[in-house]
């Protein structure tokens, strides 16, 4: 069955968790589909409000540029960086191949 | 009254007389964890050595009367999302299992300069996401009032944990009421203080603009104590305020009469019981007697809030929770065959399903073609709503409403529609959109279940906020009810 263009489609969901690197198996994207699909039915309220001159507030924070004095400290060792790696060589953070 | 019932008040007075030891105050609580802990499950983690450890080292500086403080040889339950130097911290998630963070969030650097004893790491909704405590990625909390009732969320185990005696005291994280909501649902005191005034680091993100960790606790002096504690700026976190912390204290009895107190009308929302509404009509009667001037007032666009907030958390938390792709630290699934796919795995099998749900609403609402519809009219919203506590608070000096529309519900009951779940924080989510401050104090059981009174101020506003709550307090028996689990104080 055809979906209507304006909801949310099951290729969206997939290209979504795609972009969130999330995997995602075919019940899934059916599931999180009709549940966001009627998340965003109720963020649609949002448009209730008339924004047209009002400005985005990303933060609510007084202080601007924070700035502090460039010294040298000791740093987090390497060991203790590494002591959670689920793989690792040597000094370094081990991971797949990023290609094949 | 047994040790376990006591509030740190009354404690550091009996730790400053030698009339108790910490060790055997925190055997006391230790020992109620052991005998209710299977039934609430409110820790993920309960660090009994390090405990009595430090117990041991809080007598010694009792002994010495050395730089004793009213925190010292207090035990305190944390969060799981705080993290603690060698101690395992997973934010409630399967992702970050086993997790041993090398260093400790400021908080817990500040409780531990205090002299505090850490009981261990409390359940709570995965990265705080959830206002049930069902989301953990390893079980749910039962309410110490009635067990097949949830204890709210997020920071459901802390409250679980104070309500039923496994802690003295809390630390909990708000982002959209994950504080003040389980507070009032386990008849307990919960405070959110205004973003940017106690640090963040250490702290597990989740929604990083609205995040804020505060006290949860048995009555408002002993949340004006812990907030004392951790408010303060901290150079690690360059969102903490550069404003003096107050004496919170100095201000705490100084009663409600001259006040004005605003009562907006839109926070008597529909859904609301009406047992919950006629508890919140009486607790504003009684602060009028006090001596407050009551007003109607209006904040014309709470009701844009919630659809605002689930626009905003979820947009952020999908970019904080970028970072857990079994590289670093956490979970790794193993048997991807390439990069990508590992991470694709790693998530999928280490995520839970409300944050899965959430990460992909966030990546929706920032993607290309949406941004505007979504993200940026959300931020815009932001802006009417904190306008609209502007406009309150040149009227009034604090406000009042219900903090949770209902009391608690029972587990399962709003699991499978998260809309009806969202809906829980509707009366919580515009003071962290507003940047505003907020207290839940306990105001009556319904139905043998507390439910609490709300009291908002304005950003930076902590001391108002604790003032208003404390003579409201001061004029009730609600706080002195103890659950069923933590026993009738005799």
């Amino acid at each position: 069955m055809p979906e209507p263009e304006s909801e949310l489609s099951s290729r969206q969901v997939e290209h979504v968790a795609r972009l969130a690197r999330l995997g995602i198996t075919p019940e899934e994207v059916t599931r999180y589909r009709d549940q966001l699909r009627n998340i965003l039915h109720h963020i649609e309220a949002l448009n209730r409000a008339d924004t047209s001159k009002v400005p985005a507030t990303a933060h609510p924070l007084e202080e601007r540029n924070v700035m502090r004095e460039d010294r040298r400290e000791p740093s987090l060792p390497a060991e203790a960086a590494l002591r959670n790696a689920p793989s690792r060589e040597d000094s370094y953070f081990k991971v797949k191949a990023i290609q094949e | 009254m047994k040790l376990y019932q006591r509030t740190i008040r009354d404690l550091h007075q009996m730790l400053v007389d030698r009339e108790i030891s910490s060790v055997e105050l925190t055997d006391a609580v230790l020992s109620q964890i052991d005998a209710v802990g299977d039934t609430t499950k409110a820790y993920l983690l309960v660090t009994r050595e390090l405990a009595l450890r430090q117990a041991q080292a809080a007598d010694e500086r009792l002994r010495a009367n050395r730089d004793v403080r009213p925190l010292t040889g207090i035990p305190i339950a944390l969060k799981d999302v705080l993290c603690v130097r060698d101690v395992v911290s997973t934010a409630g998630s399967k992702i970050l299992r086993g997790f041993t963070p090398p260093y400790s969030a400021t908080v817990v650097e500040r409780l531990e300069g205090e002299g505090a004893v850490f009981l261990g790491k409390t359940n709570c909704d995965e990265f705080a996401m959830g206002s049930s405590n069902e989301n953990s990625g390893y079980w749910p909390v039962r309410n110490p009032w009635s067990l097949d009732r949830v204890p709210g969320g997020s920071s459901g185990g802390s409250a679980a944990a104070v309500a039923s005696g496994e802690a003295i005291a809390a630390l909990g994280s708000d982002t959209g009421g994950s504080i003040r909501q389980p507070a009032a649902l386990t008849g307990i005191v919960g405070l959110k203080p205004t973003y940017g005034r106690v640090s963040r680091y250490g702290l597990i993100a989740f929604a990083s603009s609205l995040d804020q960790i505060g006290p949860m606790t048995r009555d408002v002096v002993d949340g004006a104590l812990l907030l004392q504690a951790i408010a303060g700026h901290d150079p690690s976190d360059s969102t903490s305020s550069l404003r003096p912390v107050p004496d919170y204290l100095a201000t705490l009895t100084d009663g409600v009469k001259g006040m004005r107190l605003g009562v907006p009308k839109e926070y008597f929302v529909a859904g609301m019981e009406p047992a919950v509404e006629q508890s919140i009509r009486d607790a504003i009667r009684l602060l009028e007697q006090q001596g407050a001037s009551i007003e109607e007032v209006s904040l014309p666009h709470s009701d844009v809030a919630l659809p605002a907030y689930y626009i905003i958390a979820p947009a952020e938390a999908s970019s904080n929770l970028a970072r857990y792709d079994g590289t670093r630290y956490g979970f790794q699934a193993g048997g991807g065959r390439n990069l990508i796919e590992e991470y694709m795995l790693t998530r999928q099998q280490g995520f839970g399903a409300e944050v899965k749900r959430r990460i992909m609403l966030g990546t929706y609402a920032l993607s290309s073609g949406y941004y505007d519809a979504y993200y940026l009219q959300a931020q815009k919203v932001r802006t009417l709503i904190i306008e609209d506590f502007k406009q309150a608070f040149k009227k009034v000096d604090a406000l009042l409403g219900a903090t949770s529309p209902t009391a608690a519900f029972e587990l399962g009951a709003k699991t499978q529609d998260p809309v009806a779940m969202y809906l829980n924080d509707i009366i919580t989510i515009p003071a962290n959109l507003g940047n505003v401050c907020g207290i839940s104090v306990p105001c009556g059981l319904v139905d043998g279940l507390p439910i609490g009174l709300q009291v908002i101020a304005p950003g930076f506003g902590e001391a108002a906020a604790l003032r208003v709550a404390y003579a409201f307090e001061a004029a009730t028996q609600f706080h002195k009810a103890r659950s069923p689990l933590m026993g009738a104080a005799a």
